[in-house]
């Protein structure tokens, strides 16, 4: 996927627990690990809005485009 | 009453289907065993026939001369053997399918898979239904009789088949659509 997220970056430099952020943002350990590891397809806008108030940052400091090939799920 | 689910209309279709599949297992038993037997005794039916006429003599009275009729015989119980183990395999993946709807979650890989595998069955099965009777016509003339042969293509069978590669299809859109759900957070 060309899209990182840095999720990992943004919980260490603020010291907080994936299960933490878990907790407070309402989404569960097993989708955040999904989107911490660059697994997810997609985010839903609640989502990145709750990560970016209890991270408080915004969306461009979770999310960054790197060039790459284009997935092959026979989707342009 | 809902369509998926515990104790929902699949739930009474899934039970529906087991009963239907254990029956099938039965009658198929019952008829590889006739099959078995047939075969098994046949060496020995014509020691006493004539082989004459296509009669028996036992004391005065003719009887028909079985031991002709006994390849015939096999050979009919073979496809409807073969034709029972089609409906086994098509029942077994429908109770599949139908335990996924009883789950509530019939999006699936595998039901694509079953679905496609049933209508492959299917199409094996009515093509069978083409091929054997002429057949058996031509190989035992003697035991068949005069076979009336129906060259009428059934549509509703065909068009029912094509609708289950269609539906297979439609579970793959589904199935793909579940996993985009399941990576959106």
């Amino acid at each position: 996927m060309a899209v990182r997220v840095h999720l990992d970056r943004m919980l260490l430099e603020r010291r907080m627990s994936l299960t933490e952020l878990s907790d407070r943002v309402g989404v569960t350990l097993a989708n955040l690990s999904i989107l911490k590891t660059g697994k997810a397809r997609a985010i839903r806008f609640s989502t990145l809005d709750a990560l970016c108030r209890e991270l408080d940052c915004q969306p461009g400091d979770l999310l960054a485009h790197e060039p790459g090939p284009v997935e092959g799920d026979g989707e342009p | 009453m809902r369509a998926l689910g515990p104790g929902s209309v699949s739930s009474l279709l899934k039970v529906a289907l087991d009963v239907v599949y254990f029956i099938l297992w039965i009658v198929a038993l019952a008829v590889g065993l006739a099959t078995v037997t047939g075969l098994v005794l046949a060496p020995f039916l014509p020691s006493i026939s004539t082989g004459d006429n296509n009669v028996v003599v036992v004391n005065g009275r003719e009887y028909a001369d079985l031991s002709r009729l006994i390849p015939a015989a096999a050979a009919g119980l073979l496809a409807v053997l073969g034709y029972l183990v089609g409906l086994i395999a098509i029942v077994g993946r429908l109770r599949k399918i139908f335990e996924t709807l009883t789950a509530g979650d019939p999006f699936r890989p595998e039901n694509v898979v079953r679905l496609r595998f049933i209508g492959v069955v299917l199409t094996g099965l009515m093509l069978l239904g083409y091929v054997v009777p002429p057949l058996m016509a031509v190989l035992f003339p003697e035991a068949t009789g005069e076979v009336d042969i129906d060259p009428s293509v059934n549509l509703t069978s065909w068009f029912a088949v094509l609708v289950i590669f269609v539906l297979a299809e439609v579970f793959r859109e589904g199935a793909r659509l579940r996993h985009e759900a399941e990576l959106t957070i």
